[in-house]
């Protein structure tokens, strides 16, 4: 069983990627991260490595993914689809109202097309 | 209008021009096959060819290979892998992977039928679009068609590939480059520097094929070995009809798309194509396949691939807007015949838009039926490396631009635009503005000073249309730079891109050296115009003047840009690549085969150059070096007395 974590280098994608490494220990599943971020911006091998070893300790595996896809939204879907995992977490940024309106959102994407559960996180908290 | 309609469908009945449009489509076919021509090439080679023919004729054999050059470049992509065209590389990612698990029969079947279907919806398209668009054309006069031609340069900058600022830079040097001659209103010689031979102005093809053919074959002709083996073809033709009707709306869709992409000024086939791929993707539940063999990934894409061709058509005729690169030299070609494209082309040659509509969706149907009867011969021709289909291609194309002016000069500045043209390509500067730039240049200052004499003023300014235009032309731009600044803020990282293409590797040299000379080579450029514009009339300096500076302000900014990205990163950036050392020997190769040309003449350059070609560069085996030349040289031995060609004579012929 697999968690799917849908990571960008900002604050909000650094809070899916923790919210799911609890997720994965919670339900002693493996985790997978695909990168939504534009650019290549991916973990730092020794983030990786650090992960991994955590992940090894309970048992688990950490794989990386990517996709054909040029739109991020449906790289995770497809990802998602394929292997398919029992959760996606992706991390959520304040909007205004403008933004909301005009420009369309990957997560939003994520939210309305997924095929299994998603779990949303914020990073700013109260 | 329905009459006109079938009146021209009656006409087609012409033997003459249904052998022009089968010749045209078997043309196209061949040429979508051949990497880097596409739409551009075939027209540009088979212009020259309609030179001295009534325009039915000619629209015939254009829009037959128009209709069709997206149907073949599917095969080297589903069979090789190797996409004939960058649209093509979309029907790869599912096409391929579906012939590598032995379903290419399913994978070409799929494919051509959605681009007939593509073609056969495109051409309803502009069908419907005619008596749509029909109040709102004539009611245009010179202060819209003007906004038009300004719009149509602007639209194709802003909307091309590549950053908007060498979009803007490439179009302003094309209108430039197009004010090279005679002015349209004062009659005197411009950027001509005295010369009898650019008093005429450029010639269209020379510049299409220079900067788009010659181009293509420098940066290609590397390709020495043939492709890794073909994948059989298999069976199962039947199954893969039935499975195509089961995809219906993909293909309507996909049309859809397509047509839109097209009447988008600067949107091409690869735009629209990807467009349509990405829109099969979002709107589809099930995301597994995709990339791995999805019909859906074929059917929308293929269909959008064909449609785009015609709905380029729309702007073009309807507009005077070239839609694309390939529209834009139909409407070179339209002009020199004297058919106005918008009011004048509905009122008075109504007949000839419905031809074309005719052509198309014929073609269309032809098209794939060849295709499917001739799918191995077809695969065979896409195993002949690059190397050696570009000695005779590069004979075609300077024979191509001979035809237009019987000019040596114009073959010079075909080879030199060619140089600028890979310059163009490498550093990641868009084209298609360019030459869109250059067909537009004459009918934009000739609508201005139009309107400049019938107006008073600038009350023109405050008409309806031309405000409505003028929003358009200032809405991207807002956009564009809405964009910039939220990329700058990088805080856009989640917006979705699904309308997007992958970020492109066919610029190795962005950002390097060679980009500063690209910029530098502009900055140059405007600042000799606008120099050597002060010498002109007042009225004949105006136009000249305002691209010129335009031009100075916006390359200054790519220099800027360039020296400040240059002084920033230490690193040289990519410098004397293998590539860029293997195109410059091509243009070489070229220079040689021209200096030949003008000592010997064409025939006897010929058999020198192509063996010569072929077995240094292409490392042919001598067999095949002979059977090529022996052959070559018989059908050019034959040509001028089966079409209006004449062969380039040398100082040596007129000795003896």
């Amino acid at each position: 069983m697999t968690v799917l974590v849908a990571y960008a280098p900002a604050p909000e994608g650094r809070e899916a990627l923790s919210e799911g490494i609890k997720e994965a220990h919670l339900r002693n599943s493996d985790l997978l991260i695909v990168n939504i971020g534009r650019g290549h911006h991916d973990l730092e091998p020794e983030e990786v490595r650090g992960l991994e070893a955590r992940l090894g300790e309970a048992g688990l595996a950490l794989t990386i993914e990517s996709s054909v896809l040029s739109d991020p939204g449906d790289a995770v879907i497809q990802i998602a689809q394929d292997r398919n995992v029992e959760m996606i977490v992706i991390g959520l940024r304040h909007r205004s109202m403008v933004g909301k309106l005009i420009l369309g959102s990957t997560v939003q994407r994520i939210l309305l097309d997924a095929t299994c559960p998603v779990l949303a996180v914020r990073s700013d908290k109260l | 209008m329905l009459d006109s309609a079938m009146a021209a469908l009656a006409s087609l009945a012409d033997p003459s021009l249904l052998i022009m449009l089968l010749i045209g489509t078997v043309a196209g076919l061949v040429m979508g096959l051949i990497p880097g021509l596409g739409g551009t090439g075939a027209v540009a080679i088979l212009l020259p060819i309609t030179f001295g023919m009534e325009p039915p004729q000619a629209l015939a054999l254009l829009i037959g290979a128009l209709a069709v050059v997206h149907t073949s470049d599917t095969v080297s992509a589903v069979l090789l892998g190797a996409p004939g065209s960058a649209s093509a590389s979309v029907t790869m990612l599912d096409g391929y992977s579906m012939a590598k698990k032995g379903q290419a029969a399913r994978a070409l079947t799929l494919a051509f039928l959605s681009s007939m279907a593509g073609g056969i919806i495109g051409a309803i398209g502009l069908t419907l679009a005619i008596p749509l668009a029909r109040p709102l054309v004539l009611s245009f006069a010179s202060p819209e068609l003007f906004m038009l031609t300004v719009l149509g340069v602007a639209l194709a900058a802003v909307l091309s590939r590549g950053n908007i600022i060498k979009g803007v830079s490439a179009g302003l040097l094309g209108l430039v480059l197009g004010m090279v001659g005679t002015s349209p209103t004062t009659a005197e010689e411009r950027f001509t520097f005295g010369s009898l031979f650019l008093g005429d102005g450029l010639s269209l093809v020379a510049v299409a094929l220079g900067i788009f053919g010659l181009a293509e074959i420098a940066s290609r002709a590397s390709q020495r070995r043939g492709q890794k083996e073909t994948i059989s073809l298999g069976g199962g033709w039947g199954r893969g009809i039935r499975e195509w009707l089961s995809h219906w709306t993909q293909v309507i869709r996909g049309a859809l798309i397509g047509i839109w992409a097209g009447v988008l000024p600067g949107v091409g086939a690869t735009a629209g194509t990807w467009l349509a791929y990405g829109q099969a993707v979002a709107t589809a539940k099930d995301k597994r396949q995709f990339g791995k063999g999805d019909p859906r990934g074929i059917v929308g894409p293929e269909s959008a691939n064909n449609s785009v061709e015609a709905g380029d058509l729309i702007p073009t005729l309807l507009f005077g807007i070239p839609g694309g690169v390939p529209s834009a030299m139909l409407l070179g070609m339209l002009l020199t015949y004297g058919i106005q494209p918008g009011p004048s082309i509905i009122t008075e040659h109504l007949d000839l838009m419905y031809l074309i509509v005719w052509s198309f969706a014929i073609a269309s149907i032809l098209g794939a039926l060849f295709c499917f009867l001739s799918v191995k011969q077809l695969a065979k021709l896409t195993k002949v490396p690059f190397a050696v289909l570009a000695a005779g291609l590069v004979a075609v194309m300077l024979l191509g631009s001979f035809q237009e002016g019987g000019q040596l000069g114009d073959l010079w500045i075909m080879i030199i635009l060619g140089v600028f043209g890979w310059l163009l390509k490498s550093t990641g500067f868009p084209r298609a503005p360019f030459l869109i730039g250059f067909v537009l240049a004459i009918p934009l200052e000739r609508y201005y000073f139009l309107t400049d004499s019938l107006y008073e003023g600038f009350d023109w300014m405050l008409r309806p249309g031309v405000l409505v235009f003028l929003a358009i032309l200032v809405l991207p731009i807002i956009w564009a730079f809405i964009k910039f600044v939220r990329a700058r803020r990088k805080t856009n990282f989640d917006d979705g891109h699904r309308d997007e293409q992958p970020e492109d590797d066919e610029a190795p040299l962005k950002n390097s050296s060679w980009s500063l000379v690209a910029a530098g080579i502009f900055a140059v450029a405007f600042a000799a115009a606008l120099i050597s514009s002060t010498s002109f009339s007042p009225e004949a300096r105006l136009v000249p003047q305002l691209v010129s500076i335009g031009g100075l302000v916006f390359s200054g900014i790519l220099l800027f840009t360039e020296i400040r990205t240059r002084l920033r990163a230490r690193t040289e950036g990519a410098g004397w690549t293998l590539d860029a050392g293997f195109a410059f020997k091509t243009f070489a190769w070229m220079t040689g085969f021209l200096a030949l040309t003008a000592v010997f003449g064409y025939l006897i350059a010929v058999t020198i150059f192509i063996p010569a070609f072929l077995l240094v560069v292409a490392r042919a085996r001598l067999k095949v070096a002979v059977i090529y030349t022996g052959v070559l040289y018989v059908v050019l031995l034959a040509l001028p007395s089966l079409l209006p060609i004449d062969l380039p004579q040398g100082w040596f012929n007129t000795l003896v």
